[in-house]
């Protein structure tokens, strides 16, 4: 067989699972966001006024940019919470390598469970009437402290953000682990001898070098956040409780397309679909050359 | 990105999930699918949102088919959530159901307009004895034909724990005043008077309540008919008000109501720690079924202090229909389904296996407390107008109200904050006068 067929029939596979299962619904998201719509039926050619409906109608043309800076601050939080605190882990690991298995391990476990049951899970134990956390807070006497977190505006949208990280901070903990043990040790003796500080051979060395790695979690933090659904749907429902301060993009795809199933339902979600993948797509392409610059920088 | 791939998914699945489900194809008119006997027996496919109510409609058909022995219907159930992406897939293709159960009102409209069901108009003669207002849930709203039977209906009230009443001394109250007299009684005893949630399950049932404690202050059937009419506005003073008993009401619900769910409440009115439950005939059998011995009697709200009624306005609505995929390969035996299903035999099988309130006129709920909320809508009833009026265009009413009353209670937004929301939602789409 000729090395292009041999190529070919290994590609195949994940070729064609990718097409049906990703471009031909992309695709086709992009197709019904310009058609007007009654149920299933499409009725016409619609040009952008899906599009300009949701940017007008109320009440989506607020939800939408309320829903857009939740999804901000959301990516703000996790950049600064789970990300930093990853690296410290990290570092951490790398420096007193005591139970480093044990302690990557534990950490990657919430990994393993749905965002949707870990929403449930701490919605339950953040319950006020019934929950544990409330309950213990009150038995050591902090029962200032006993708040409806989930179900107070100031306090639901950065409980979602540390839920989240609670579930995903094992994941830039692993990228910066590899990251560091990547890194020539003579880089740090070489700072030692010169006599740089603890602080100054992190800040002037080391986290230069992980550089790459900053920019993949990055990234990916980003596609995430702009794109969460289960968590939130799970802890705040698809209207974002309470009085919509958790409130994402997510959410509001949802509730467009499938809980108000009004008759233009399939035409406003497409459309807001599209915009989202525009964004995110748009937003991940820049942030990733940036970053490519910045590493060439370093060579 | 993953949205859109989790909608072609579900587009997938339900591709995927008619094709295995029976009763379609072409194969049956021959076979008779596997092991039925006699040739020419028709399988029906009837498809539903009701997972839980598998046992009970098995046992409902068993009667269909003791009388119809060319018949065989199969049910068909799908997770509620999915049930509308799922039927609307169904409808438009081949292997779809023959008999669809469908939802009212707006949640009916994008099946219709779409062309996927068969008007029923002329062909099922016992409609004509159907309540009019139950037949509108299942009314094309463009067209007026009648798409569906109704099976059911839902009327909101308060239901109450008699022991705790009896414990603390109060009646059934025959006033607002000595409504919020008890309440303040039963606060002061530590009881929550009010089993009211929220959180973020349970805003949909925000303008339940609202509807329960304000049908009556808005001005029942009189006010819908002036919205309908163009008359007057969600911003008249009336309304406004009516939101504001939601508010005022506060203090009577749990703490924090707005992080309180669902089943947070409803462990509270079964463990005895709430005394009052505003809700709906739907609920009645999840209370029962959490604890069979708790004695329950049911009140309506009687008229709040400036209210245009001076009766108990008791809302209700149509909860769905039985109808006829338009493609259905077995039309003649699909009708004689429906049929049926509008008959008073089945009205009284649905009502007893089930314990909901049938549509079929004439038949009365045998459990007594069903039976009084039956009598209490009959004499008071009133639609529920956000659900009933405003759910065909987007953004729907309700859906609007819902996050609104949330907000208020979350202490952002004002009555009249609120009802300037819903009229400024529903204007975009909502003509009145027709």
């Amino acid at each position: 067989m000729p090395r292009w067929r041999v190529l070919a029939v290994f590609l195949l596979p994940a070729f064609l699972l990718y097409s049906v299962f990703i471009v031909y619904p992309l695709v086709s998201a992009l197709d019904y966001s310009f058609f007007e719509w009654r149920g299933i039926r499409q009725v016409g050619f619609a040009g952008f006024d899906n599009y300009r409906d949701l940017l007008s109608v109320y009440p989506y043309d607020q939800q939408l940019w309320r829903a857009f800076a939740h999804n901000a601050l959301f990516f703000a939080g996790t950049m600064l919470i789970q990300n930093t605190v990853g690296l410290l882990f990290a570092l951490l690991l790398f420096r007193y390598r005591r139970g480093k298995r044990f302690l990557q391990a534990a950490f990657t476990t919430p990994y393993l469970v749905d965002p949707l049951v870990v929403g449930y899970l701490w919605s339950l134990l953040l319950n006020p009437t019934f929950g544990p956390v409330n309950a213990l807070l009150e038995a050591v006497g902090l029962d200032s402290w006993a708040l409806p977190w989930l179900g107070d505006t100031r306090t639901a949208l950065p409980i979602v953000v540390l839920v989240n990280a609670w579930q995903w901070v094992g994941f830039p903990m692993l990228m910066f682990s590899a990251a560091l043990a990547g890194i020539p040790a003579e880089y740090h003796e070489a700072a030692r001898v010169d006599g740089a500080s603890a602080w100054q051979a992190f800040r002037r060395v080391t986290l230069p070098l992980l550089t790459p790695a900053i920019g993949v979690v990055s990234v990916l933090t980003f596609i995430g956040n702009f794109n969460a659904f289960g968590l939130i749907y799970a802890m705040s429902g698809s209207t974002g409780s309470p009085a919509g301060s958790t409130d994402v993009l997510g959410l509001l795809f949802y509730r467009v397309a499938f809980v108000e199933g009004g008759v233009e339902a399939i035409g406003r979600s497409s459309a807001l679909a599209v915009l989202m993948f525009v964004f995110i797509f748009g937003v991940s392409l820049l942030a990733t050359s940036y970053f490519r610059r910045r590493e060439r920088k370093l060579l | 990105m993953k949205r859109k791939w989790i909608a072609g998914a579900i587009g997938v699945l339900a591709v995927a999930l008619a094709a295995c489900a029976p009763g379609g194809g072409a194969s049956e008119g021959t076979s008779g699918g596997g092991g039925e006997a006699d040739a020419g027996k028709v399988t029906l496919s009837l498809w539903s949102w009701r997972v839980e109510d598998v046992k009970a409609y098995e046992k409902i058909l068993a009667k269909f088919e003791e009388s119809h022995p060319k018949i065989h219907v199969e049910f068909k159930p799908f997770q509620a959530t999915e049930y509308n992406n799922i039927l609307a897939t169904g409808l438009s293709g081949s292997g779809g159901p023959d008999v669809a159960q469908l939802r009212a009102y707006g949640g009916l409209q994008p099946l219709v307009e779409a062309g996927q069901l068969l008007p029923l108009d002329g062909k099922v003669d016992a409609l004509s004895g159907f309540d009019a207002k139950l037949l509108e849930g299942a009314k094309g709203h463009e067209d007026g034909k009648i798409y569906g039977v109704p099976f059911a209906y839902q009327t909101l009230q308060v239901l109450y724990n008699k022991k705790l009443f009896g414990d603390n001394g109060i009646q059934p109250p025959a006033t607002w005043d000595d409504m919020i007299a008890a309440a303040k009684k039963l606060k002061a005893a530590g009881i929550t008077p009010f089993a009211v949630a929220a959180g973020p399950d349970a805003t949909w049932t925000l303008p339940i309540v609202h509807e329960i404690f304000g049908n009556a202050r808005y001005g029942g059937n009189a006010f819908r008919d002036a919205v309908l009419g163009g008359q007057k506005k969600f911003t008249d003073p009336d309304f406004t008000a009516s939101v504001k008993l939601v508010k005022d009401l506060e203090p009577y619900f749990p703490k924090d109501v707005v992080a309180v769910k669902i089943p947070d409440v409803q462990a509270l009115f079964v463990t005895g720690k709430a005394a009052m439950y505003p809700t709906g005939t739907f609920d009645l059998a999840p209370v029962l079924k959490a604890d069979p011995s708790l004695e329950i009697g049911v009140f309506q709200v009687p008229p709040p202090p400036g209210s245009p009624a001076t009766t108990p306005v008791t809302p209700g609505w149509a909860d769905g229909s039985f109808g006829v995929n338009a493609k259905s390969a077995h039309q003649a035996e699909a009708l004689e389904l429906v049929k049926w299903m509008a008959t008073p035999e089945f009205g009284q099988l649905y009502a007893s296996e089930l314990k909901q309130l049938s549509a079929v006129p004439g038949v009365t709920p045998s459990d007594p407390l069903l039976a009084e909320m039956a009598k209490n809508y009959a004499g008071n009833g009133a639609p529920y107008t956000l659900l009933v009026d405003f759910r065909y265009g987007q953004p729907n009413g309700d859906a609007i109200f819902r996050d609104e009353l949330q907000k208020m209670l979350a202490g952002q937004t004002d009555p009249e904050a609120v009802a300037a929301s819903v009229q400024k939602g529903v204007e975009q789409w909502f003509k009145p006068g027709n």
